[in-house]
């Protein structure tokens, strides 16, 4: 057995030295890995070798063919790297379709520059890389490179398929490790692949050839979730020079404690003073923390500075309290402070904050996360600070951090917990509206519309635009009314009790279309967002809606004084696994006045289904688009 | 009467205003209580001040050098101005020198308890950046930052790149309450001003000059003959010259609006450029840099190189007898050999009107960038004897030259000269059709150059008519679900761009467009194929719910899902022009069959509706014969550029066109 395997270790390695020699062209490539293919790895091997708990080498050779534009950005000819990660090596080919070099790039010859992207401010991470832009497709990049890194704590992954769109010829993956480290490593979805490996006790080797382009699908799981992943980690590694050893969350978390968090808490008796001050008549402690939630808010400011130990590191309370600034680490762990003063503890949270949701992954430690919030165990509630802003309430956490998986760091280790959950029902948004309309359809509206939940946290910065941004804000959202003048705008923002209010006053033309005396009414004042789900014929992968979301509306249309009701739709309700619909229609006489009140309401629910229900999805949103749209005809008299 | 009128009001407007003391430290009460702006009561931050000196200074060691002094006070009134407690300076280095930073001072502002209190910025706010090889950053971000706070910043950028001037801005996304420009030029350069003609901000702008004075101080070695033994010396030389001074010294300038549907905002800020026309040092000859187109053009075919790369054709005529061999006319020889040029020579993604490679490294290699694919092309019409020139060209990121200038062109195309005009060919473009130019190449003017030392003006917005339209044959059947067929013809940058956007998708991805946010809409059979210059493309589909049945009538819209259901142009005002990409005509033709059993109950009106003399035109025209139903839709967009005041009558152009599209065809069950 040992031996075997000792002879496919030579097998792929002579593989990784032959690499260069071998020429690529388009017309030898399986047929099957076209299919959904935007681009197609030809050769991807990686091989790390480990020679010291603070040095490694990482060879990578990357071949891979552009099928089209879209494949550009599968490429990946370069590295990203920083003060502790040195280059040795870096060269590229472009190859035409029969194999031929077009083009040879040197280590000179790639672009090198800072990654400084959108909100940061300045981070110690660079890139180099090759700017090549073709024309013509496909094409072939081949890319070698040698890196020597220090911070082994981070050990490159096995993740043969990382995107959508790309299909792989040949996969290897080498962890050499002279060094006898002991490893951990945890594999994913490899069942249901021919996949050829060795694994011991401190090496590694992965091969699979002939993997198929995965379809992009709507409402499917991460591609994490289902395409084969290898994670592994090193039992004794160093983050910059910080050395440190761990087997699970427990260890790793109290290793970040002790390294990178402990003794950062200090503050001047001053700023303890104020706060003491701050809190005195705070009538319990869960006050005490709003209070200090409010005094970060209001005298703090987020600036993203991704320095120190790899960017793990959080700038110190007492400098956040100096500065009066600071990046997520530095603002949370100065909250932290502040709370610690009035001996209030709070755990430094590490997240993955995004749209999607994303768990740190309890079954495998190793450094994860790209945010960091605050935990605050209050009695039995798990109270949640995001102290980079200064507008949220306190203990919201909306669509960015909401229900998903976290490290607690504790002083004595950390710990893996689940952050909120926002349900349909929180997940409410309430729209109350009143329109007026006169014979030629012209209309005079008011609306009030409440929103919770994660609603809450995508409308409520509306209200720091300017009048004219405001204006062309609901001007795009009621985009399908006519000629439509916003004459009054009113926010309230309840930040109590997270609830955004919103009353306007708006006229326009042409609500519906006059067809001789008859006025045709559309009943969907505002829309529903339902979507118009894509077609899928054969669906792979199952069903997942990640959030749920509740919709309440009610509209009362006045109609012209000398109208008679002509047609109505009948009242429907939809029930089912995906959740409800229902639209009431009535017509009704107030104060002489004709009047048609529409109920409508829609929940979503948050789940999981098979694949197959996929079509049942999309038939319930389609229907509810058709029975929104539907339309009440009213006859002119004079 | 009209004098004490002015000084009432003189009178009023200083009563408002504290007395503001704009040195360097001295941020008064005053200034850090104000809530809001004065003028612009929503802004979220405001530069209360802005000081700008530029002067030479002399060393013997590193001669001239070009120093900006850069003093800034900015109000930060809400959270949302806070992003201005952060500053970006950027710099240069290359082989020959590099820009420095220096004495950077900040400090921020706040009142604590009545007290104005200082905070400085230090080392830990402080950042620097490689962006790249070329291009440096300095950044910082003041502390101690609150709703209200002021904060005040100075620093010196010195420069070893004597002949250039930075770009002088004048105006921001905020207010400026006041500006104070200096700029000192030693009479040995020649520089002269372009304010932005874009912007609509009139600066007064002061001359002066005056005398300044620099010493020298040299050690001389002196002797060293037999008689005279060697001897050093101090001595001291001074030399005067003049100065011409430009200053500007202007208040409340307003904030640059932001809007959509602009081609390039900082297109219309307020700013100065500085063209260096000539040196003249002392003892040496007067050095021309561009003062005159003709100097230009000959300065780029000489010195530039472009002379050396249109002379090489030795490489290519073989190859290029072979291709005209039985072409007679002009015209299809030029086709000829641009659809060559742009097959064999792949552009590689970078600007400039220089060949960057070489003409015939780039043919030889099959890539380039744009000035070595263009000059080639001109090099190879010229050989085929026709009249070919180069057309410099700036893209729209790069600004509007506004001085013959060779810096301020970075791309280049080539024009065809002929009784009926210049043709324009991009051959950098693998899209693009004969004639016509890609998106980055058409802005406002180029100037096309030749050998002789004219040059001229090309206007490079298109002036063909770029063509989409749709013919749409449908059946609505007793189900009510519609069945039909679409054709789409395309022709010019319509062709273009639907070849960029959906070339490289995979058909079914390809569907997925088609039919989103079409309602329950099913596409299938979907092709398209080029005949001539144009693209044609058909598919088929089923709509099912493009129909309403509401008592024994059917509802639906006349142009089903080709409509257009919003207008486009939302804001209640406008400040720049508006654009369009490029002339075009947008058609949608329905043919429509009844089913048994209906009949037409109401027909929307068919009318036409006109802006500006033919500017825009919709026709919107429906004609019934027996069972069959034709709805025609054509919007004729002629011209392409508006002013602001025509932006009202524009949109509501365009709501009529709406109302027009979304009113409904009804039919009764007979």
């Amino acid at each position: 057995m040992r031996k075997i395997s000792f002879l496919v270790l030579l097998g792929f390695f002579t593989s990784l030295l032959t690499a260069q020699e071998r020429s690529y062209p388009v017309s030898t490539i399986d047929n099957s890995l076209f299919e959904n293919a935007n681009a197609i790895i030809r050769n991807d091997e990686i091989e790390i070798e480990v020679t010291a708990i603070n040095k490694m080498f990482i060879r990578t050779e990357r071949t891979v063919t552009v099928l089209n534009e879209l494949g550009e950005e599968l490429i990946w000819a370069g590295e990203v790297y920083d003060d502790d990660i040195k280059i040795k090596k870096q060269e590229a080919l472009i190859i035409d379709q029969d194999g031929n070099e077009i083009k040879k790039f040197k280590k000179k010859d790639f672009q090198d520059r800072s990654l400084v992207t959108g909100a940061t401010l300045i981070s110690d991470a660079r890139i180099s890389y090759i700017d090549y832009s073709p024309k013509v497709y496909p094409f072939t990049v081949q890319y070698i490179s040698e890196v020597q890194a220090e911070s082994t704590i981070f050990i490159k992954d096995w993740f043969p398929v990382n995107s959508y769109s790309l299909s792989v010829e040949k996969s290897i993956y080498t962890l050499r490790n002279p060094a006898k480290i002991p490893i951990r490593f945890l594999e994913k979805n490899l069942s249901s692949h021919k996949i050829e490996k060795f694994t011991s006790e401190f090496e590694l080797e992965y091969l699979v050839e002939h993997l198929p382009a995965y379809k992009f699908e709507k409402f499917s799981p991460g591609i994490k979730e289902f395409a084969p992943l290898v994670k592994v980690a090193l039992n004794q590694f160093s983050l910059v020079g910080v050395k440190g050893q761990a087997e699970n969350w427990t260890q790793l978390g109290k290793w970040q404690y002790d390294n990178l968090l402990d003794k950062k808490m200090e503050l001047s008796p001053e700023t303890v003073r104020k706060v003491k001050d701050l809190t005195e008549n705070a009538t319990d402690v869960r006050e005490k923390i709003k209070l200090i939630y409010n005094y970060v808010q209001e005298n703090t400011r987020y600036v993203s500075v991704q320095l120190g130990i790899g960017g793990w590191e959080p700038m110190s309370a007492d400098e956040v309290d100096h500065l009066k600034y600071g990046d997520c680490k530095g603002l949370t762990n100065y909250t932290k402070a502040l709370l610690a003063s009035q001996n209030i503890p709070s755990y430094y949270a590490v997240v993955y904050g995004g749209r999607e949701l994303k768990d740190i992954d309890e079954e495998f430690a190793s450094m994860e996360g790209n945010h960091v919030i605050l935990n605050v165990p209050y009695e039995r509630e798990n109270i949640w600070l995001e102290c980079t802003s200064q507008t949220s309430p306190f203990n919201y956490l909306g669509g960015f951090t909401d229900n998903r998986k976290v490290l607690l760091i504790k002083s004595d280790g950390g710990e893996i917990m689940e952050t909120t959950k926002y349900t349909p029902s929180d997940n409410l948004t309430e729209t109350k509206i009143s329109v007026t309309i006169d014979e030629t359809g012209n209309f005079n509206a008011q609306l009030h519309r409440e929103s919770f939940g994660v609603p809450y946290g995508l409308i409520y910065p509306v209200s720091d635009l300017d009048r004219s941004s405001k204006e062309l804000y609901y001007k795009k959202e009621f985009g399908h009314l006519k000629n439509l003048k916003i004459k009054e705008i009113n926010h309230t923002n309840d930040y109590l009790h997270p609830k955004f209010l919103e009353d306007l006053k708006v006229s326009g033309s042409k609500y519906g279309s006059v067809l001789g005396k008859r006025l045709l009414l559309p009943l969907n004042f505002t829309n529903l967002p339902a979507l118009n789900l894509p077609r899928s014929s054969n669906r792979e992968r199952q069903v997942e809606i990640n959030r749920g979301f509740s919709y309440k509306d009610h509209f009362q249309f006045i109609l012209p004084g000398s109208s008679i009701l002509e047609f109505i739709p009948n009242n429907t309700i939809i029930e089912n696994e995906f959740g409800s619909f229902r639209i009431e229609i009535e017509y009704a006489q107030v104060d002489g006045q004709n009047m048609l009140i529409v109920e409508r309401s829609y929940v979503l629910q948050d789940g999981k289904w098979p694949a197959k229900k996929y079509e049942e999805l999309r038939d319930f949103m389609l229907n509810i688009n058709s029975l929104s749209n539907q339309k009440a005809v009213i006859v002119l008299t004079d | 009467m009209k004098k004490i009128y002015t000084l009432l009001l003189m009178a009023f407007i200083t009563s408002g205003i504290w007395a503001q003391d704009f040195k360097f430290g001295k941020v008064s009460k005053e200034e850090l209580e104000e809530k809001k702006h004065p003028q612009n009561k929503e802004a979220h931050a405001a530069v209360l001040y802005r000081s700008q000196k530029v002067y030479y200074d002399f060393d013997e060691r590193s001669g001239f050098t070009v120093n900006t002094e850069v003093h800034e006070r900015i109000k930060i009134y809400d959270k949302e101005g806070f992003d201005w407690a952060t500053k970006e300076i950027s710099y240069y280095r290359n082989n020959n020198g590099e820009e420095k930073i220096s004495n950077l001072k900040a400090y921020t502002y706040n009142l604590v308890e009545g007290e104005v209190i200082d905070e400085k910025l230090r080392n830990n706010g402080i950042f620097q950046e490689e962006a790249s090889n070329y291009k440096l950053k300095t950044k910082f971000t003041m502390p101690a930052i609150k709703e209200g706070s002021v904060i005040e910043f100075r620093y010196t950028l010195r420069s070893p790149f004597i002949t250039t001037i930075d770009v002088t801005p004048l105006q921001y996304t905020i207010p400026l309450n006041k500006i104070d420009f200096e700029i000192k030029i030693p009479e040995f350069f020649g520089f002269r001003f372009h304010f932005n003609p874009r912007s609509s901000i009139y600066f007064k702008i002061d001359t002066a000059s005056e005398n300044f004075t620099y010493k020298i101080t040299k050690q001389v070695r002196e002797g060293g003959t037999r008689w005279n033994p060697v001897r050093h010396s101090t001595r001291t030389a001074k030399v005067d010259y003049l100065q011409n001074v430009y200053s500007i010294q202007e208040e409340n300038i307003p904030a640059l609006k932001k809007e959509s549907y602009v081609d390039y905002l900082e297109n219309y800020a307020a700013f100065i450029k500085w063209e260096l026309q000539f040196t003249k040092f002392p003892n040496s000859p007067l050095e021309n840099y561009a003062q005159t187109w003709e100097g230009v053009t000959k300065s780029i075919y000489n010195d530039a190189g472009l002379n050396k790369e249109l002379q090489k054709t030795g490489f290519f005529e073989d190859d290029l007898d072979a291709l005209l061999v039985g072409l007679v006319d002009e015209p299809s020889k030029a086709r000829a050999i641009f659809e060559y040029v742009r097959k064999k020579v792949k552009w590689n993604d970078y600007l400039g009107f220089i060949a960057e490679n070489g003409v015939k490294k780039a043919y030889k290699e099959g890539q380039g960038n744009v000035g070595d694919i263009n000059l080639l092309l001109v090099s190879m019409l010229s050989y085929a004897g026709i009249q070919a020139d180069p057309v410099l060209v700036s893209t729209r990121n790069n600004g509007i030259p506004l001085f013959p200038t060779r810096t301020g062109y970075n791309y280049v195309i080539a024009g065809i000269s002929s009784v009926e005009g210049t043709v324009l060919l991009d051959a950098s473009d693998p899209t693009v059709g004969y004639g016509e130019l890609p998106d980055r190449a058409r802005n406002w003017q180029g100037r096309i150059i030749r050998k002789d030392g004219s040059s001229d003006w090309v206007n490079l917005s298109p002036t063909y008519i770029s063509e989409n339209s749709r013919t749409v044959n449908v059946k609505l059947l007793e189900d009510l679900n519609v069945v039909g067929k679409c054709i789409k013809k395309m022709s010019g940058l319509e062709a273009k761009s639907y070849r960029d956007s959906f070339a490289p998708l995979a058909t079914d991805e390809y569907i997925k467009i088609l039919e989103k946010d079409r309602g329950d809409f099913i596409v299938t059979e979907v092709s398209n194929e080029n005949k001539g210059s144009e693209l044609i493309e058909n598919y088929s589909f089923e709509l099912k719910d493009a129909v309403e049945n509401i008592s024994d009538q059917i509802y639906l819209k006349p142009l089903l899902f080709t409509s257009l259901s919003e207008n486009p142009f939302k804001a209640e005002e406008r400040i720049y022009p508006i654009f369009f990409n490029y002339p075009k005509v947008e058609s949608n033709t329905i043919n429509m069959m009844i089913p048994d059993g209906y009949e037409v109950e109401h027909l929307p009106e068919s009318g036409i509706l006109n802006f500006k003399d033919g500017a825009i035109t919709y026709k919107f025209l429906v004609t019934q014969n027996g069972k069959y139903l034709r709805i025609e839709s054509i919007l004729d967009i002629n011209e392409i550029v508006f002013n602001p005041i025509d932006y009202k009558n524009l949109k509501d152009f365009y709501s009529l066109m709406v109302e027009k599209q979304t009113e409904a065809i009804v039919l009764k069950k007979i």
